[in-house]
């Protein structure tokens, strides 16, 4: 009973990434999905990989998922009806939201419509006030009222949110009970449970998106898991967070909104397990694919977390790896504007009709044609010549763009590629400059099919100079799930003021945050040498409206003890405002907002390095082929193959390194290392 | 550098908006005021040497626009060549200054590439107050520019990268909250500063010369762009008018009229025959006339054009001085919003009939605006609480119009009521749709919002200024009418007296409540079809 599995489901493959825990020994495996029911790809994949490879399922001790399910039925609308019901006078906040439009001046572009239509949604006369002190009771006979309009509405999932019921929940407890009276098997979900936070349409959003999600979630994790028993037995099946950490599939079909980038967060954390083997802690991720790129933020070994973005229209506030996705893919599709500019995605032509290359009857010149072009991509194509690419269809495509400027097919090839580097390298500055880091200080590492073949030129245009490429990097989500820990963010919404004064009633709610923490390691059984937990606050100064997360402490098994005093908390502050912000006032008061406890239980033992030998000999190329780097001249450049590049290896481009999912150009003058772990790290104009 | 051919404008234009957009999420961060933080009250824009529009932040509101760019024009005239590599000018007279009311202050920063002038890195912000006869700067009764607060002409604040702290105490010495005050000012600065380092070091990769040409290219880009889309309208005259409920102060039904002559993709918008300036402050400067007609020209026939000069530029505004839509000294232009949403829904009727499957029904037409003060009984310290309430938008050709929702000049967020709450001692007992706002059509228009709050433990001071309490949003092609909006007090019993549109100050007495229904909007197409 020694494997364990990452399974990561995508659009197009879904990937495993199998690793023996007793002789390291790791299988990677690819296969088609089956968007019409996910789990079928990944039961089949199980046992298409036991006939293929040394593995035998019933030797399965665990399998980590990263899933699109929830995203994708928020994307395509296919949740469940569900009810809304909210503190009386607030019945409308689902609809009125932020008041804003999504754009400024497309009068016929709408956010989408709220999830509980108008006849779906419901008031509660009760009220309690800023501190959570009951203004209007909740009656016996109202809750029941409003339950019987609830279950006779046909709704399959309710969602109840009270204001300042953060502070205190048993106005929505007790409707809940009123409900399941009355209908015991209805899926409910309780703002003070799914996020018990301050900022109303926020939480009430989240907790319908919830709801929303419920019944389909729960189906879905339930027939994975049956299917799981069936063919591996006894292992345990653990769900991937927006988050980067796992959740059993019992907390999923409690918490399903939790899952809503549950892929996207698989790379970024698998990414940041490579960035600490690498010996590499701060690093900006580009994972690029078929129609978006994501860019992430890793400092000091650990994806950084935001609490709040949208998803498919939606804000969900909750704790999420912080990712910026901007159209840029190797299916974007350039165009012009009706200005005359060129642009590149976000339309993109997708897996079909694909890029004009693919030869599946797509016209429209893409990012890939334009690499075929080049010779950055070979005609071979990818997964090792099954995807052959037809290179006179690339040129008709891009030579219409290079007709309309009246460049030549290179200039334009090249130009479509540097505009989609802008717009990549954008986002890069959004999520590292718009937050006071710069972006010279940082590794960029590239995954995903597109990533390795533009990350050169994104590091270039912001000044970095250093690109790690990781060993295998079409399966750096399933990576990230093999190595994902178990985890759970705990929050608790007390406003006090930052002083020694208030010192112990932040103890009290830190004292609660552990034991709820406790309790959670326990229900999940986790191993006690690997449980941490880490306590962070949200602070701002008094009449500031946005708050900054602080780490507060960390450690194997925090007490209130841990917390720091009032003093240091604000000094931490102080430190955490200059960087977001570059000034502090210290004299202006500061308040906390939020407590967040964090509890991981870890799964995984850290990997073995292979073999490095100093200087080991670069191999023979398989060929060569002309290749543009610049407009100047094609060059004629070696191509090798990557799993031929030991650990150890050292050269200089100009190169092509070719693997099974991914290509990455070696520019002239960079130097390449390929280290202990089998990443490459290619240093720019390295000497 | 890459040539400035199609590829490399669009390389430098993306350059452009992200120093854009850092400038307005640096802005937005280190401010200290909600109308910043939250409501996102604020723009940021680089400009060329002659300060014309060149870029701006994707979130910029198109008010603020009309606003950096009148301050580049009175810089320019006043300063000339006396401008350097280190100064900072601020201003927000609507006047003499370009503004288009003085809670929105403007700064502007010179940007020199190897001792040449390249262009300007501009932010603007609304403050939350600027001092004046009202707390809030914006309540209605105001008659003179006087009363709205202090008037800053363009000044130069920082000389070599030195703050004049002189000059920003006589700003603080003259605002409530000034500790807040500062706060914005700063964050104003800072992005200032920001933007002119991001700018400088772009500079720097393309040289002077070919940035200047960059700017230039993409302005001809921006010209051609427009030029294009205003070929949509067919040749012929259009026209239309409505009417502003009143001023505050003594005059009521004040029309707006416009004409509208297109002839081969040229367009002259003529306010000839707008009502006299009035003694209220619903009065607006030329430029924000000017923004109101290109956001409309915009929003029907090319929303993802990027604002420039040459947008800015693309149509003739004719507006005879001392109207309303072209008010001169002194006249008061606090409530300068209302009439801007007004010039949009003119605009938008005249075009009706020429374009009759894009333009929608009339939106609530009003930038409903409420501000709660007082002395919070919880710490015995003077609280402001404003809030920009959304409204219907009008039923559209396709479909209906949506409920609740910001229109026209402006898109800022409201404020949470938990947020208020924990804020303000204040309690809001309902906040929802206005009941029967939308008016009836194939497809519907958009209801209201009503808010109702009351004050907890005190007495509060209630200041409103709403508009389309007695005209009502139009419906288009058979709609009908949106429903008004109205303010109420109510009292214990929740017996409501109705309030004026603008109300001046009310004192809401501890136990009383002010209830505020912004207005609905028409609907399109006859309800029966």
């Amino acid at each position: 009973m020694t494997w364990t599995i990452g399974v990561d489901v995508g659009g197009t493959f879904t990937d495993f990434h199998a690793r023996n825990e007793a002789t390291g020994k790791e299988i990677v495996f690819k296969r088609p999905s089956t968007p019409h029911d996910p789990g079928e790809a990944i039961l089949k994949g199980l046992e298409e990989m036991e006939q293929a490879h040394d593995l035998h399922l019933t030797e399965v001790e665990r399998i980590a998922h990263g899933t699109t399910v929830a995203t994708n039925a928020l994307i395509q609308r296919k949740g469940a009806p569900i009810a809304a019901v909210a503190t009386k006078g607030f019945k409308d906040l689902l609809e009125i939201g932020r008041q804003v439009r999504p754009h400024m001046y497309d009068l016929n572009l709408d956010k989408p419509a709220p999830l509980a239509s108008e006849t779906m949604r419901f008031e509660v006369a009760e009220r309690l006030n800023w501190q959570g002190e009951v203004v209007t009771p909740l009656t016996d006979a109202e809750a029941t009222k409003v339950a019987q309009e609830v279950v006779n509405s046909g709704a399959e999932a309710v969602a109840i949110c009270f204001l300042f019921a953060y502070l205190n929940p048993t106005h929505e407890r007790k409707l809940r009970d009123a409900i399941l009276t009355l209908k015991p098997n209805m899926r409910i979900s309780l703002a003070s449970d799914v996020q018990p936070e301050f900022r109303e349409y926020e939480r009430f959003q989240t907790t319908a998106i919830n709801a929303y999600l419920q019944p389909l979630l729960a189906s879905y994790v339930e027939q994975l898991a049956k299917g799981l028993t069936n063919s591996v037995g006894s292992a345990t099946l653990g769900i991937n967070q927006s988050s980067g950490g796992l959740m059993s599939a019992e907390r999923t079909a409690a918490f399903p909104v939790r899952t809503a980038l549950s892929g996207p967060a698989a790379g970024a954390v698998g990414a940041a397990h490579i960035a600490r083997d690498a010996e590499r802690p701060f690093v900006i991720t580009l994972d690029m694919g078929g129609t978006s790129a994501d860019v992430a933020l890793i400092t000091d070994g650990d994806t950084e977390i935001t609490f709040q973005r949208d998803v498919a229209g939606f804000p969900i506030r909750l704790a999420m790896v912080d990712i910026d996705t901007v159209g840029a893919g190797g299916g974007s599709i350039a165009w012009f504007e009706r200005d005359g500019l060129l642009k590149v995605g976000p339309i993109s032509a997708g897996a079909v009709p694909g890029p004009a290359c693919y030869g599946q009857g797509g016209t429209e010149p893409t990012v890939t044609d334009a690499n075929l072009v080049l010779g950055r991509l070979s005609e071979a194509g990818l997964l090792d010549g099954t995807l052959p690419l037809n290179r006179e269809s690339a040129i008709s495509a891009v030579q219409s763009i290079a007709d309309r400027i009246g460049v030549s097919l290179e200039e334009a090839s090249l130009g479509i590629l540097a505009i989609a580097v802008s717009n990549m390298s954008r986002s890069v500055r959004r999520m590292s400059v718009e937050r006071g880091h710069d972006p010279r200080d940082f590794t960029l590492m590239a995954f995903g099919g597109a990533g390795p073949l533009h990350a050169r030129d994104v590091a270039a245009e912001l000044g970095m100079s250093e690109v790690l490429v990781p060993p295998a990097p079409g399966i750096v989500c399933a990576q990230g799930l093999l190595v994902s820990d178990q985890k759970e963010d705990f929050v608790a919404s007390v406003r006090l003021p930052l002083t020694e004064g208030a010192m112990s009633e932040a103890v009290k709610t830190i004292s609660e945050l552990t034991e709820r923490a406790h309790s959670w390691f326990k229900a999940e059984r986790l191993p006690e040498g690997g449980r941490s937990m880490q306590l962070s606050l949200d602070l701002r100064y008094v009449g500031q409206n946005f708050e900054l997360i602080v780490p507060a402490a960390s450690g194997p098994n925090l007490t209130s003890d841990d917390l720091p005093d009032a003093k240091t908390l604000v000094t931490l502050f102080f430190a955490a405002h200059d960087r977001a912000y570059g000034f502090h006032d210290k004299n202006a008061p500061v308040e906390i907002i939020n407590f967040r406890m964090t509890a991981r239980g870890r799964l995984y033992d850290p990997s073995m390095k292979l073999e490095y030998e100093q200087n080991a000999r670069l191999p023979l190329p398989e060929k060569t082929r002309p290749v543009w780097f610049d407009n100047s001249e094609a060059i004629e450049t070696p191509v090798y193959r990557r799993e031929k590049l030991r650990p150890g290896v050292r050269f200089k481009g100009p190169a092509i390194i070719d693997q099974l999912d991914a290509t990455t150009p070696i520019f002239p003058g960079d130097k390449v290392e390929v280290l202990a772990e089998g990443s490459i790290l290619i240093q720019l104009n390295g000497e | 550098m890459r040539e400035l051919d199609a590829i490399g404008l669009e390389i430098l234009s993306n350059a452009l908006k992200s120093i854009n957009d850092e400038c307005f999420v640096a802005l937005m961060k280190a401010s200290y005021s909600t109308n910043i933080k939250e409501r996102h009250d604020h723009s940021t824009a680089i400009m060329s040497a002659n300060g014309e529009l060149i870029a701006q932040a994707d979130m910029s509101l198109p008010i603020h626009v009309a606003s950096m760019s009148g301050l580049m024009r009175c810089l320019l005239e006043k300063y000339k060549s006396d401008i350097h590599e280190g100064d900072i000018f601020v201003a927000n007279d609507p006047h003499t200054a370009g503004g288009t009311h003085l809670p929105d202050v403007n700064f502007a920063a010179p940007v020199f590439i190897d001792g040449e002038l390249v262009g300007y890195v501009c932010n603007i912000a609304h403050h939350a107050d600027i001092g004046g006869m009202a707390a809030g700067s914006m309540s209605g009764g105001m008659t003179e520019i006087y009363q709205e607060g202090l008037r800053i002409p363009v000044t130069r604040i920082a000389r070599h990268d030195e703050i004049n702290q002189e000059i920003l105490d006589i700003f603080l010495l003259n605002a409530r909250a000034p500790q807040e005050r500062r706060g914005d000012y700063y964050a104003q600065i800072a992005a200032a500063k920001l933007g002119v380092r991001r700018l400088n070091e772009l500079g720097r990769r393309y040289g002077a010369k070919l940035l200047r040409e960059g700017f230039q290219q993409l302005l001809a880009r921006s010209a051609n762009r427009m030029a294009l889309a205003l070929k949509e309208v067919p040749d012929g005259v259009y026209q239309f008018e409505d009417f502003m409920d009143d001023d505050g102060v003594e005059t009521t039904d004040v029309v707006l009229k416009v004409r509208i002559e297109a002839k081969a993709g040229k367009l002259t918008f003529d306010f000839t025959g707008t009502a006299p300036q009035t003694a209220g402050n619903i009065n607006m400067t030329l430029n924000a006339t000017q923004s109101a007609v290109i956001f409309a020209i915009k929003s029907l026939l090319d929303p993802e054009a990027p604002n420039t000069q040459a947008v800015i530029d693309c149509v003739d505004v004719i507006v005879p001085e001392g109207t309303v839509a072209s008010a001169v000294f002194p006249a008061s232009v606090a409530g300068r919003a209302h009439t801007c949403q007004r010039v949009i829904d003119v605009v938008m009727g005249a075009l009706a009939p020429a374009l009759p499957n894009l333009v929608p029904a009339a939106p609530n037409g009003a930038n409903t605006m409420a501000v709660f003060s007082g002395i919070d009984p919880r710490s015995g310290q003077p609280y402001v609480y404003l809030e920009t309430i959304g409204g219907g938008a009008g039923g559209r050709p396709t479909k209906p119009g949506k409920d609740g929702v910001q229109t026209g000049i402006t898109n800022t967020s409201n404020l949470p009521v938990e947020a208020i709450e924990n804020e303000y001692p204040l309690m809001v007992l309902e906040y929802g749709l206005a009941p029967n706002s939308g008016g009836k059509g194939k497809h519907p228009g958009g209801r209201g919002i009503r808010r109702i709050v009351k004050p907890i433990g005190h007495r509060c001071v209630f200041n409103g200024v709403g508009e389309r309490f007695r005209n009502p949003p139009w419906g288009l092609a058979g709609g009908e009418n949106g429903g008004r909006g109205r303010f109420a007090m109510l009292d214990q019993q929740s017996n409501e007296a109705p309030l004026p549109g603008k109300t001046g100050d009310r004192i809401i007495a501890d136990g009383g409540a002010v209830l505020m229904d912004s207005p609905g909007a028409g609907g399109w197409g006859h309800p029966k079809n």
